[in-house]
């Protein structure tokens, strides 16, 4: 038994989406508890519900089944303005395809998020500086998106996840639109953010990227393949 | 970052659109701007001329405009009577009357004329010379002419004009160049004394009033002018200048009326269309970017804000460049209007007021609110999950 706090806590989670040809059922009795300072990696065949599990533990969405705890409140229970306020406050995401703001800078996109979050003028510019040089740019601040690399973007991305000292950050295959070296750096980077005190739970393909987790869970047909507590290393 | 400041910098990712839509707002808000001040302009133009007479009421025989109907009879006697009237400062008497003068190339040339007492308000402005007498020096009456008859005869302050309609001929003393206030472009109009006129018309019925020009005691206003000629001669038909106007507004202007507010309603048709189509394709070319943020938290009130903030700058932008160019084309298209014939000089047909700035920028508010609506929605509902999963997919 571990004694760290659980930051989101599924138990017996299903997730059905009603589609026009039938109802889809995306996750099946999913229990899952990720605790302060975890590491966890999800791999799994594409379509097999990853993204699907994501989106539940970061307050996107919510399970059609069972229940989801985070910081100990039920999530089904939130309404859409709470589970807003938590994701900007708690939850930092990571994408794949980075979803930087094009015609923001560097900067302007780390700060945007803080700005959202209400944090002082002063303290944003502080923690926007702190972020770009601790991923790497501190030099690149004025460059938009489009100015920099694929790596460079998620790097900026990984620091706008940063921006609000979230308990959580998701990601969401954040190799997956880079090489195998740039997937190096970007792993090295989330070792460095875990090892600094933030909870990762990564979604990825790349079986170099899920190595670095101290937890590996797999899925497949929307069940977890592994117990949470065989995973463990 | 402000909502306003982010929208600009979104509308920045595609300056081409967002200038074309801008301009398509500035065109279509000219010709709104242009709209409003038509809807009113004829009515405000008519009010200012009939104002600068410095008459507030006018008295006819019929409900025929004047010069239009028959004349009031015994004149002398009805101007007499309504003097005393205590609501009333002045009652002027008005004849109108046609004459022929001869013209280049032995042709002749109409000229209006109007029979009056000495000048007493603003029945014309006086440019030159001196104004009218009551005299007649060496047998021809003073009369005032407008500067296109001045201009066309060569005539000054004591040159002579000989009437041609009349055997033999009468003539007149020029004692002033004038502007009178309905004077039509290019008409030939001349004022002359009540006396002048009889001199003028030596067969016209004396002691007839095609108008009678009334002022009102300042204490009394016109209404109650009104109210005191209708008590003490009810066979006649007296009008305020509202009233004369309200009858214009439903009858002669409300044409214009019409035609303003169809075309008004076309313009704001296509601004709500063409800014609500830019704000649309925006959002549904950046859904993922949408699906994005909404993620990382930002509220379903945030993002209706930008695009709210987004349909204000192109809106706003539009409708600021609107006024000077809706400015500029109601000068062109007033220029075109007013060579109606017979139409006085004076008048406009468009005319600025505050009122019409005031209802643009209502418009521009309201156009603003309703066209984010649609793409707001879009943004704000739009379902997280399956919009990231859909873009990661494709």
């Amino acid at each position: 038994m571990s004694a760290k706090a659980a930051i989101v806590e599924a138990r017996g989670v299903g997730k059905v989406y009603p589609m026009p040809a039938g109802p889809v059922e995306a996750l099946r009795d999913v229990s899952l508890t990720v605790e302060a300072g975890d590491y966890v990696a999800i791999s799994g065949p594409s379509g097999c519900g990853k993204s699907t599990l994501l989106h539940l533990l970061g307050c996107v969405d919510t399970p059609t089944a069972g229940s989801l705890l985070f910081e100990g409140r039920p999530v089904r229970a939130m309404g859409e303005e709470e589970r807003s306020r938590i994701r900007l406050r708690r939850i930092g995401f990571v994408f794949q395809r980075f979803y930087l703001l094009p015609m923001l800078t560097a900067w302007e996109n780390v700060e945007l998020v803080q700005s959202e979050a209400g944090m002082p003028a002063a303290e944003r510019r502080a923690r926007t500086r702190e972020l770009l040089e601790y991923v790497g740019l501190g030099q690149r601040v004025g460059h938009l998106p489009s100015q920099l690399s694929g790596g460079e973007m998620q790097r900026v991305a990984i620091a706008r996840a940063l921006a609000n000292r979230p308990g959580l950050v998701l990601a969401d295959e954040p190799t997956g639109e880079l090489d195998d070296e740039t997937g190096e750096q970007i792993g090295d980077l989330f070792d460095r953010v875990n090892a600094d005190g933030t909870t990762l739970v990564i979604v990825t393909h790349n079986l170099a990227l899920a190595a670095r987790a101290r937890r590996r869970l797999a899925m497949r047909s929307g069940r977890l393949a592994a117990s949470p507590a065989m995973a463990r290393p | 970052m402000s909502p306003l400041h982010f929208a600009g910098r979104s509308l920045s990712r595609q300056p081409a659109r967002a200038l074309l839509g801008v301009i398509g707002v500035a065109v279509v808000g000219a010709l709104l701007f242009d709209m409003l001040m038509l809807s009113r302009g004829l009515i405000v133009s008519f009010r200012d001329l009939l104002e600068s007479t410095g008459f507030d009421v006018r008295v006819t025989a019929t409900e025929a405009l004047p010069g239009m109907g028959p004349a009031v009879a015994e004149a002398a006697a009805t101007t007499e009577e309504l003097s005393r009237l205590p609501e009333l400062a002045m009652v002027v008497p008005v004849r109108f009357g046609a004459a022929t003068v001869a013209a280049r190339g032995g042709r002749t040339h109409e000229v209006a004329i109007i029979g009056s007492q000495t000048r007493r308000r603003g029945e014309w402005r006086l440019l030159e010379g001196a104004d009218l007498a009551d005299g007649a020096a060496g047998g021809r009456p003073d009369m005032v002419v407008n500067r296109t008859l001045a201009r066309e005869q060569g005539l000054a302050s004591g040159s002579i004009v000989r009437l041609a309609s009349t055997l033999p001929g009468r003539e007149f003393r020029v004692s002033g160049i004038v502007e009178f206030p309905f004077e039509a472009t290019g008409e030939w109009m001349a004022g002359v004394t009540l006396r002048g006129f009889t001199h003028a018309f030596p067969t016209a019925r004396r002691d007839e009033a095609d108008l009678l020009l009334v002022a009102s005691r300042p204490e009394a206003g016109p209404d109650a002018a009104v109210v005191a000629i209708r008590r003490a001669r009810p066979d006649l038909h007296a009008f305020s200048i509202d009233e004369v106007l309200e009858r214009l507004r439903h009858a002669e202007f409300s044409y214009f009326r019409q035609v303003s507010f169809v075309l008004a309603t076309i313009a704001s048709f296509f601004t709500l269309l063409l800014v609500t189509t830019l704000l649309t394709v925006s959002v549904n070319q950046r859904l993922g970017e949408v699906a994005a943020l909404r993620a990382l938290g930002f509220s379903r009130r945030r993002i209706t804000l930008d695009l709210l903030a987004e349909s204000a700058l192109l809106v706003g932008g539009g409708g600021i460049a609107a006024v000077p160019l809706g400015l500029l084309l109601a000068r062109g298209l007033d220029s075109i209007l007013r060579q109606m014939p017979d139409l006085p000089s004076r008048l406009h047909f468009f005319v600025l007021e505050p009122r019409d700035l005031a209802l643009h920028l209502a418009f521009l508010v309201l156009a603003a609110l309703i066209a984010a609506a649609y793409p707001a929605i879009l943004a704000a509902r739009l379902p997280i999950a399956a919009t990231l999963r859909r873009e990661s997919i494709s």
